[in-house]
């Protein structure tokens, strides 16, 4: 799971447009690593009979 | 008049003659006046409106035109549906003065069935942020106890319902809004299937995952209300276009012959629920068990799986629609609506992919489940509401959502009362069932509902 520092997550908000604080970019960070969590989740291998002739993974075996 | 009728009674009385609608919403209108000071369920009462709807209703009345069961019921709009000349502010100083020139199109079918409209509703924060403190109007309150949390989005609509200011109202769903609040407040409340009802008129949070329904004291009540509500509506691109069916016409029927498969693991192990919650849900099956249907455990993927999905692309599709403003208006939206929203800034293309790939995966997934099923059992929340001034900031992201499997796949599910906890406040089960088949799950909810004592007992402020 790939972890979000304070720095990346306030550039991060600036390329999205998003004006902001250091408070304000403090007070999102625990959120942030609360969704690289889920991004976790989301990005776990399925078996290849999960999505049969659907997709393509380079990794899928 | 002290009783706080049903939807269902009400509609035999006023049919009868026995019931007044201009009493009746008198009656509402005091009640409001009285108890929604400690409750904050209303952000506006349009009393003007309310008794000009109720008159209407008492002519046809008179007259015997009453336009069918909705017609002189006392209603209300949770605030981001739009209504005509009359203040929709999605709680939000974004949109304080906002007076839409048209009712959404469920706001019309209401009116047009003959309902009567006591006001606006208070919602968290364009249906997502909330319990907040920071926003033009405080958030609404449990009636079972003030110093508790309601849920959202539908908070009003819960709390209204629940305290007998309204017999029915409007709510949205997104990932739990019209469910979770049904459940902390201890009343029914139903997430339609996807398409079933429009969400034209209706300020979207995510495009994808929202849906409108009603709530209200009963099921019975609810099936009422979406008959008002469902139908096809070609310019919602979601919009199913199908026969409405009879949303009563299982009222009664009982639940001989349903199969029931309960995801156990959701509520005990992915995200334990309390004692009582669990036990509620046990004495549920034991009543499904015993009238007559197959219960049996089945097994899906994590409850975490399925809330990653959804939620990642809630914020996301709430992020679409909320970076033109977001990006002026940054501090201008409450805390928590924007901080949840802003996290969407760290989503990339391939995570909102991978999001949709595994939602494909869970919505076949689901889909095999009920194959043999007609209900799917789960908690609707994990126990009795939290204080309000307790409800942590990431609480709705750190564990897993009882109620998002259902947005992620569309399929219809119901939240009931199940009795109540240690601390006197209300538990929960949710039924959900296939696409469409939300006459049966009207049916089902229904059947435990008369046989139980929970629907006799009102919070004590509003008895």
């Amino acid at each position: 799971m790939t972890t979000i520092d304070e720095t990346e997550l306030k550039s991060m908000l600036a390329r999205a447009g998003l004006p902001h604080s250091p408070e304000q970019v403090r007070a999102i960070l625990p959120g942030a690593e609360i969704v690289q969590r889920l991004h976790g989740r989301l990005n776990a291998p399925l078996p290849r009979e999960a999505e049969p002739a659907l997709t393509f993974d380079v990794e899928q075996k | 008049m002290s009783e706080i009728l049903t939807i269902a009674e009400a509609a035999k009385r006023i049919s009868s003659r026995q019931l007044s609608p201009v009493e009746l919403t008198r009656t509402h209108l005091e009640r409001i006046r009285r108890l929604d000071p400690q409750l904050n369920a209303f952000l506006l009462v349009t009393e003007e409106r309310a008794l000009a709807d109720a008159k209407a209703a008492e002519a046809r009345q008179m007259a015997g035109t009453l336009r069918g069961k909705l017609d002189g019921v006392p209603i209300a709009h949770k605030d981001i549906y739009e209504t005509a000349g009359i203040r929709t502010t999605a709680h939000s100083k974004l949109l304080e003065h906002h007076v839409p020139a048209h009712d959404a199109v469920t706001v019309k079918k209401w009116a047009d069935a003959g309902t009567v409209m006591l006001g606006k509703l208070a919602t968290h924060e364009f249906a997502f942020g909330g319990p907040s403190f920071d926003l033009p109007w405080p958030p609404a309150r449990n009636p079972w106890n003030t110093e508790h949390f309601t849920a959202g989005s539908s908070s009003g609509t819960g709390a209204a319902v629940a305290a007998g200011l309204i017999l029915g109202g409007t709510g949205s769903d997104t990932g739990g809004s019209i469910r979770g609040p049904a459940a902390l407040c201890g009343i029914a409340g139903i997430k339609p299937t996807y398409g079933l009802s429009s969400r034209r008129g209706i300020l979207p949070l995510a495009f994808s995952l929202d849906h409108a329904g009603p709530m209200a004291w009963t099921a019975e009540d609810c099936a009422l209300l979406l008959q008002g509500m469902a139908g096809h509506d070609p310019q919602d691109p979601a919009s199913v276009d199908r026969p409405v069916p009879d949303f009563t016409g299982d009222i009664g029927k009982g639940v001989k012959g349903l199969r029931i498969g309960v995801v156990r693991h959701f509520f005990e192990t992915d995200h334990r629920a309390s004692d009582a919650t669990r036990a509620g849900i046990d004495a549920a099956l034991d009543f499904f068990r015993k009238e007559g249907a197959e219960v049996r455990d089945i097994t899906l993927s994590p409850a975490a799986d399925y809330h990653a999905v959804g939620y990642l692309l809630m914020i996301t599709e709430a992020f679409t629609l909320h970076a033109p403003w977001m990006r002026k208006h940054f501090s201008d939206y409450g805390e928590l609506f924007r901080d949840r929203v802003a996290l969407a800034a760290t989503m990339s293309g391939p995570d909102i992919v991978q999001a949709t790939r595994r939602r494909r995966v869970l919505c076949h997934e689901m889909a095999d489940a009920m194959a043999d099923l007609d209900i799917i059992v789960s908690a609707s929340q994990p126990g009795e509401a939290p204080r309000i001034a307790e409800v942590p900031k990431w609480a709705n992201m750190e564990k897993p959502s009882f109620t998002m499997p259902f947005n992620v796949t569309g399929f219809p599910a119901i939240s009931v009362c199940t009795g109540f906890g240690d601390g006197g406040l209300p538990v929960s089960i949710q039924l959900a069932g296939k696409p469409f088949s939300e006459p049966m799950l009207f049916g089902a909810a229904h059947a435990y509902e008369t046989a139980m004592p929970w629907r006799q007992r009102r919070p004590a402020m509003a008895s």
